[in-house]
C-alpha cells in the first residue's frame, strides 16, 4: 500500500530509530487473544483505565484540597460548590471508587469462572489479589479526607475494628491514627497513604500484573473448542474501549445527577449514625451476628480465611480442567461468597430501612447533608481576619460560660458551637427577644419542636436529652441574649 | 484503497496441552509481508481503529476540558481590589515626612478569606495627601525611604519624595493608591499593579 510519506511518518521513523517504538507498539497491539476477542475480557482494561481516571482526578483535586483538620472540609466544600467543574471531578473520583470495586469483582469473577488462575498464572493471580486489597485500602484512606461527619465516624468505626485485634490491635490502631484518637495527624497520615504510598504501590503492581499477563498470554476460553485467535488490536481493543466508554458515561451521569456526598464538617462529640460504603457492608452486617469476643470472626478471621483461600487457590486447585461446570466445588464456593455478600449488603440496607429509629436518623442526616450541599459556599476566615471575626462573635456573647457539652453534642452541628448559626440552622443569639421564645417556650420547644411549627431539619424530638440537659442548654441560651449589631462585614 | 478480503481468524493447532503462543505472537502482520493466514482485514482494522480512536479522543476531551477549567477558572476570577482599609488618623501623619504604615489586606483566595500585612507610604505636603504602594513597579521588591526620597534596594531604582522616578530600571513612578479621609481617618483601597510596564494599570 502506498501512503504519502507525511511528516508524521517521518517523525515516527525518526523516533523508532532511536526508541524501537514500532516494535513495542506492534507487540502491544498484535498480542494474540486465544479463542478470539470477547466481551468477557473487558474488565481488566477497564480497571486499568479507571485507575488512570482516579489518578488524574485525584492529582487535580489536590490543587485545592488541604490535608488539615482545620481546612480539609472547607477546601472540599470549595471544590464541590465553587470551582467550575469541581463537582464533576470530585464526583468522578468519588463514584470511581465504587466503580473500581465493582469492576474488580467482575474481573475476579471472570478470571475465576474461566479458571484463568491455574498453572503458569499463579503469580498473576496473587498480584491481582494484592491489588484487590490495595484498592480497599484506597477506599478506606480516601473516606476520611473530606472530614465531614460521615468521614470522621466511618473512620472511627473502621479503625476501632483494627484496634480490637488481640495483642497487636491497640498498637496497630495508634500507629494508623498517629495517636490515641482521630486528629489532624490522622488526616495527614491518611492523605500521605492515599496520594503517595498507595498509588506508588498500586502503580508498580499494576505494571507487574500486566507484564505477567502478557508473559503468560491470554488464557482463552475454558472449553478449548474454538481453535482460533484474534489480535488484541483492533477487535479486543475496540471492545475494551467501548465498554470503558459505557463506564465513563455512567460515572459522568451519576456524578452529575447525584453530586458526591458532602455533609457538614465533622463534629467529634456529636452523635452520628455511621454506615460504611456498600463494599464494606457485608462485614458490617456480620458484626451484628457476632457479639462480644466473637467479633473477631467477621472482622479478622473470616476475611483473613477468604483472602488466604484466594491467594492459595492456584496451588491446591491444580487440575487442568477449566470448565466451570466441571469444577463444581470451586464454582459453588464462588457462588456462595458472591450470593452471601450480596445478601448481607441487602440485609444491611433492609434492616436500616425497616428500623424506624435508624431510618429516621439516617434520613435526617441525609437531609442535613443535602441542605449543607445546597447552601452557598462561604470562604473560611484565615489569619488576622479570622481573629477579628471570632472576637466580634465572642463580643456578642454575654456570658463567659462555655457552651454545655449537651449543646455541643446535640445542637452545635446546625446552630454553631456558640449558637452563631451556620448553613444548616439559624443563629440562636438573642433568641429570647423573638416572639414565643421565653425560657419556658424554649424548654417546650426542646420537648416538642413541631408544636412550635419548627420543621425539618429540626428534629421532631430529642430522646437523648434529659430534662436536666434541656434546662442546662436553655439557661446557657438565654444568656446569649445580647446580640451586637453586626460588626463583621463593616 | 484496495481492500483485502482475508479471513479475520487464524487456525492454530490445538490447545489441549498448554501451547506456547510465542510463534503466534511473533508472526508478522500482512502489511509487512508476513504470513497471509494471520491477516486481518485492512478495512475492518481501520474502521474499528477509527472508532477506538474516537472513543479515546472523546473521553480525553471531556476530561481535558473539565480539568483545564477546574485549574484555570478560579485563577482568573479572583479579584484584586480590597475594601476600604483604615491606614491611620490624619493627625498622625507629619507634614512633609514620608510615613510608613502597615495594613492588613484581606483577599479571597480559593477556600479562604486570607489576611496579609502590606505596607504603604503616606506623604502629606501642604495638606495634599498621597498614598504610595510600597511595591516596586519594576519587579515587586519593597520600596524604602532614602536620602533623596525613596529607593528600591533590589535593583537600585530611585524616586524623589513625590514618587517621580529619578534613576534605575523601574519603568515608572511609584504607584499611588486610591484614598479618602473619613472622619479624620485616612483610608485606602489596596491594589496590585502590573509590573515592568511604563503605564500604571491594575493587575488582573
Amino acid at each position: 500500500m502506498i501512503r504519502p510519506f507525511s511528516i508524521v511518518n517521518k517523525t515516527y521513523a525518526w523516533l523508532d530509530e532511536r526508541t524501537g517504538i514500532k516494535r513495542l507498539v506492534r507487540r502491544t497491539l498484535d498480542e494474540p487473544i486465544r479463542g478470539g476477542a470477547r466481551w468477557s475480557y473487558v474488565f481488566g482494561s477497564a480497571l486499568l483505565l479507571l485507575f488512570v481516571i482516579q489518578a488524574l482526578t485525584g492529582i487535580f483535586l489536590t490543587m485545592y484540597y488541604v490535608p488539615s483538620a482545620d481546612h480539609a472540609h472547607v477546601s472540599v466544600a470549595y471544590i464541590q460548590k465553587a470551582v467550575p467543574g469541581g463537582a464533576l471531578i470530585r464526583g468522578l473520583h468519588y463514584y470511581g471508587a465504587s466503580g473500581m470495586v465493582l469492576l474488580l469483582i467482575a474481573h475476579l469473577t471472570q478470571t475465576f469462572v474461566f479458571g484463568a488462575y491455574k498453572k503458569k498464572r499463579e503469580l498473576l493471580w496473587i498480584v491481582g489479589g494484592v491489588l484487590f486489597l490495595l484498592t480497599l485500602c484506597f477506599a478506606f484512606t480516601g473516606q476520611l479526607l473530606p472530614w465531614d461527619q460521615e468521614a470522621y465516624f466511618g473512620t472511627k468505626v473502621g479503625t476501632s475494628i483494627a484496634g480490637e485485634i488481640p495483642v497487636v490491635g491497640h498498637l496497630q490502631q495508634r500507629i494508623i491514627l498517629g495517636g490515641p484518637d482521630i486528629t489532624s495527624s490522622t488526616l495527614s497520615r491518611f492523605f500521605m497513604a492515599h496520594v503517595f504510598l498507595l498509588p506508588l504501590a498500586l502503580g508498580f503492581l499494576v505494571l507487574l500484573h500486566v507484564y505477567l499477563f502478557r508473559h503468560a498470554g491470554a488464557a482463552g476460553p475454558f472449553d478449548n473448542r474454538e481453535h482460533r485467535a484474534d489480535r488484541f488490536y483492533p477487535k479486543q481493543l475496540f471492545k475494551d474501549s467501548f465498554f470503558f466508554l459505557l463506564v465513563f458515561v455512567a460515572l459522568v451521569t451519576v456524578a452529575t445527577l447525584m453530586p458526591a456526598a458532602l455533609g457538614p464538617q465533622a463534629k467529634p462529640g456529636s452523635d452520628f449514625l455511621a454506615r460504611p460504603a456498600w463494599y464494606f457492608l457485608p462485614l458490617f452486617q456480620l458484626l451484628k451476628y457476632f457479639p462480644g469476643r466473637l467479633t473477631l470472626i467477621p472482622t479478622l478471621l473470616l476475611p483473613g480465611f477468604l483472602f488466604t483461600l484466594l491467594f492459595l487457590l492456584p496451588f491446591f486447585d491444580r487440575r487442568h480442567e477449566r470448565h466451570p461446570l466441571r469444577r463444581p466445588v470451586a464454582t459453588t464456593a464462588l457462588a456462595l461468597v458472591l450470593i452471601g455478600s450480596g445478601s448481607l449488603v441487602f440485609l444491611a440496607k433492609y434492616q436500616d430501612k425497616t428500623n424506624p429509629e435508624y431510618n429516621a436518623k439516617l434520613q435526617h442526616q441525609e437531609e442535613l447533608a443535602r441542605i449543607f450541599l445546597k447552601a452557598q459556599f462561604r470562604p473560611q476566615e484565615v489569619g488576622a481576619s479570622a481573629v477579628r471575626a471570632s472576637s466580634s462573635a465572642a463580643g456578642s456573647l454575654n456570658s463567659n460560660a462555655e457552651p454545655p457539652k449537651e449543646f455541643l453534642a446535640t445542637c452545635a452541628l446546625c446552630h454553631g458551637d456558640n449558637g452563631e448559626g451556620n448553613d444548616l440552622g439559624p443563629p440562636l443569639q438573642g433568641v429570647t427577644a423573638k416572639p414565643n421564645r421565653t425560657r419556658d417556650d424554649l424548654l417546650r420547644i426542646l420537648d416538642n419542636p413541631p408544636a412550635y411549627g419548627l420543621k425539618d431539619p429540626m428534629p421532631v424530638s430529642f430522646p437523648d436529652l434529659s430534662a436536666d440537659d434541656k434546662r442546662l442548654i436553655v439557661d446557657w441560651l438565654i444568656n446569649l441574649n445580647k446580640q451586637d449589631s453586626p460588626s463583621l462585614g463593616e | 484503497m484496495k481492500i483485502n478480503l482475508v479471513r479475520t481468524t487464524v487456525k492454530i493447532p490445538s490447545y489441549q496441552s498448554d501451547p506456547d503462543l510465542d510463534e503466534l505472537r511473533d508472526a508478522q502482520p500482512p502489511d509487512s509481508g508476513g504470513r497471509a493466514e494471520l491477516a486481518v482485514s485492512d478495512e475492518r482494522r481501520s474502521f474499528l481503529g477509527l472508532l477506538t480512536g474516537l472513543i479515546g479522543a472523546g473521553i480525553s476531551g471531556v476530561l481535558g476540558i473539565t480539568l483545564g477549567r477546574f485549574s484555570i477558572a478560579p485563577a482568573l476570577s479572583a479579584s484584586n481590589a480590597s475594601e476600604w482599609i483604615d491606614v491611620a488618623p490624619l493627625a498622625e501623619i507629619p507634614e512633609g515626612k514620608p510615613t510608613n504604615r502597615s495594613l492588613v489586606v484581606s483577599q479571597n483566595a480559593g477556600w479562604g478569606h486570607f489576611s496579609s500585612d502590606q505596607s504603604v507610604w503616606v506623604v502629606k505636603k501642604a495638606e495634599q495627601l498621597t498614598v504610595f504602594s510600597s511595591v516596586c513597579p519594576h519587579l515587586g521588591c519593597t520600596i524604602t525611604e532614602n536620602a533623596g526620597g525613596f529607593g528600591c534596594v533590589c535593583h537600585n531604582s530611585a524616586w524623589n519624595g513625590a514618587g517621580e522616578k529619578l534613576s534605575g530600571p523601574a519603568p515608572r513612578g511609584m504607584d499611588t493608591l486610591e484614598h479618602k479621609v473619613e472622619s479624620n481617618v485616612v483610608r485606602v483601597r489596596y491594589q496590585n499593579f502590573k509590573q515592568g510596564v511604563a503605564e500604571k494599570s491594575v493587575a488582573s
